[in-house]
């Protein structure tokens, strides 16, 4: 079966500066990946070059079998949605606004959205559960509605493959689980998702598999129990084995996702 | 909790204004500021006369004709069209910089437009380009080039720091618009220039011939048009980049769309009537406050409102220290100046990056 993404040698350098040197992994269709690796190491590149908003400097990206670049950028747009890290918007539009701008890719030059545009929107808000925000402005929210606003803006594009930027970042511990919920019962609803993590102790319950990119570049992939080692995360992330992050041998789970 | 709850007061109001509803509203304020700017001015006409010219039930001597027709209604329809034109132009270039304080004023492309336009004037007036002028051409051509610069100049990874946008365009405006002194000096009848272009740089509508006013009309209603599918291009730009791109956005070509079509806009009201300030600044911003954000809605309102207050203005300038004129650009300064600093101060905080 055709891996939904398939990276094939990928190489990205910004410049002089190698990023992503060899990258080569699969998604299948309908699984959820966690990435995780320490800062700076390339994750929201990759994500970047899984997107599409960048192409990569050597080896090909291949989405359902095509090569990603080589795919109209409208068309891309409806298969791929990422969630970004920061969105900063000058002006003072309502979580509604945002959110319709999620249905782009499905409007041509001078059309407006047509009622099936708007059920989509409505139905990527009552999924993340913002509907009762959809007045707001969406710089007046908090850290956890925004994420929500956002995750919504990717679901209105109605995506086979959800990328998701550090989503549990700057969100406190009820807003990351709830957050964890969402992507779950998404996964559920059969969109396959990528996700970079910093929270090593929220991956296993959600995410299926684990990619770990490596200080010395490697990309190495495996089940949740096969990734989350004290060993194999002492070396990536460069902590002294006493001081570690995970001092025993088995992964500590602090919390675990709700049912 | 209250404090958000009042903070979604104004946008839930903003949000279910219906938009027909303005536009029927606007329109009649357009036409009824049209027939009391007509009435007005050193020979007084008064507006039942005209309306009775215009129904057919009285005439008007021969006077009053050339007075109205070849006179004030040039002049009139020239202010609504500059300030529709550098409103919506304002619009634009405050989506392309993400900032709400951009204005062709303030960004340079006016400047750009003056010296362009200068060119045209002082050393090609003899030519002509499926009937517009060199003037309007090369308007056009300096102040896309203008704005390229500018963009160039104040973009830091990614974003356009206001600090770095006002700077930039202050420079590169300041150095556009007194280099047409160059030009002028280099051009051919030295003593008319002067005046032509003294009245240029402090925003003077003089009186347009029948001519002039159509191609400038053509230049305005073209923009207008090239504007509709840039509106909601706009609302996705907000976002930033990187999201408009992932939204399938071809972010580039919709920035030199933005770039050309601003500049046609900024290159009709620049060559009839030169350097106005601030118009492009306050008028996007009075139709936020009445239609939020969203730059579909915002177009049209934002035309109209231009038209008005341009016209209003120009009335007054005309008027207030008859028979002496200001120029339209010194009474924009008045009004144009106090709301650009009003706004500084109150967005210092969200605009800062």
């Amino acid at each position: 079966m055709t891996p939904l993404l398939h990276f094939a040698d990928v190489s990205f350098s910004y410049g002089e500066r190698l990023v992503l040197d060899g990258i080569e992994f699969s998604i299948a269709e309908k699984s959820c990946v966690a990435l995780i690796g320490p800062n700076g190491i390339g994750k929201t590149t990759l994500l970047q070059l899984a997107a599409g908003m960048l192409s990569c400097s050597s080896g090909t990206v291949w989405f359902n079998g095509c090569r990603l670049n080589s795919v109209r950028r409208m068309e891309a747009a409806r298969q791929v949605a990422l969630v970004p890290q920061h969105v900063d918007v000058p002006f003072e539009f309502t979580v509604e606004q945002i959110v319709e701008q999620g249905r782009t890719p499905y409007l041509g030059l001078f059309a407006g959205l047509t009622r099936e545009d708007r059920r989509a929107v409505e139905r990527a808000m009552e999924f993340t559960d913002i509907t009762s925000l959809r007045n707001r402005v969406f710089n007046e929210l908090s850290g956890g509605e925004r994420q929500r606003v956002k995750v919504a803006l990717a679901l209105a594009q109605q995506p086979r493959l959800l990328l998701l930027d550090e989503p549990t970042q700057n969100l406190d511990l009820g807003r990351r689980l709830e957050l964890l919920n969402l992507i779950h019962s998404l996964n559920q609803e059969g969109v396959t998702i990528l996700a970079s993590m910093h929270d090593l102790q929220l991956i296993e319950g959600t995410f299926s598999s684990v990619l770990l990119l490596n200080p010395d570049r490697r990309l190495v992939s495996g089940s949740a129990e096969e990734i989350l080692r004290p060993g194999i995360l002492e070396s990536a992330f460069d902590c002294p084995p006493r001081h570690g992050l995970m001092p025993t041998d088995e992964p500590k789970i602090l919390v675990e996702r709700k049912p | 909790m209250s404090e958000s709850a009042i903070a979604m007061i104004p946008s839930m109001k903003a949000h279910k204004i219906h938009l027909g509803f303005i536009m029927c509203a606007l329109i009649g304020l357009l036409v009824v500021v049209l027939l009391l700017s007509i009435g007005i001015g050193a020979v007084k006409v008064p507006i039942d006369s005209v309306l009775g010219f215009l129904l057919g039930q009285r005439s008007l001597s021969p006077n009053e004709k050339v007075i109205l027709f070849q006179i004030r209604l040039p002049r009139i329809l020239a202010a609504g069209l500059v300030g529709a034109a550098l409103s919506v132009a304002g619009l634009l270039f405050q989506g392309l910089f993400r900032n709400p304080l951009a204005d062709p004023y303030v960004i340079g492309s006016s400047g750009g437009a003056v010296l362009g336009g200068s060119v045209g004037m002082f050393m090609l007036p003899q030519f002509s380009w499926f009937g517009f002028s060199a003037t309007a051409v090369l308007a056009f051509v300096g102040s896309a080039a203008t704005i390229g610069l500018v963009y160039w100049l104040a973009r830091v990874s990614g974003r356009t720091p206001i600090v770095n946008l006002l700077l930039a365009g202050f420079a590169v405006s300041t150095m556009l618009s007194y280099s047409s002194y160059f030009v002028e000096i280099l051009g051919e009848d030295y003593g008319v220039g002067m005046r032509a272009l003294a009245s240029w740089l402090h925003g003077v509508i003089g009186v347009p011939s029948w001519t002039q006013l159509s191609v400038i009309a053509v230049m305005t209603c073209l923009g207008g048009l090239f504007s509709l599918p840039l509106a909601r291009r706009l609302n996705t730009l907000a976002l930033g980049e990187g999201y408009a791109h992932q939204l399938g956005i071809r972010v580039e070509y919709t920035r030199i769309g933005i770039i050309a079509v601003g500049s046609l806009l900024t290159a009709a009201a620049v060559s009839v009537g030169g350097l106005i300030s601030f118009v492009g600044l306050v008028v996007p911003h009075l139709g936020r406050m009445m239609m939020g954000p969203d730059n579909v809605r915002l177009l049209p309102v934002t035309a109209l409102l231009g038209a008005i207050l341009l016209m209003l203005t120009d009335t007054l300038a005309r008027t207030l220290l008859a028979p002496s004129e200001l120029p339209v650009g010194v009474l924009m300064a008045f009004i144009g100046g106090p709301f650009f600093l009003y706004l500084l101060r109150k967005t210092k905080r969200e605009y800062s990056l």
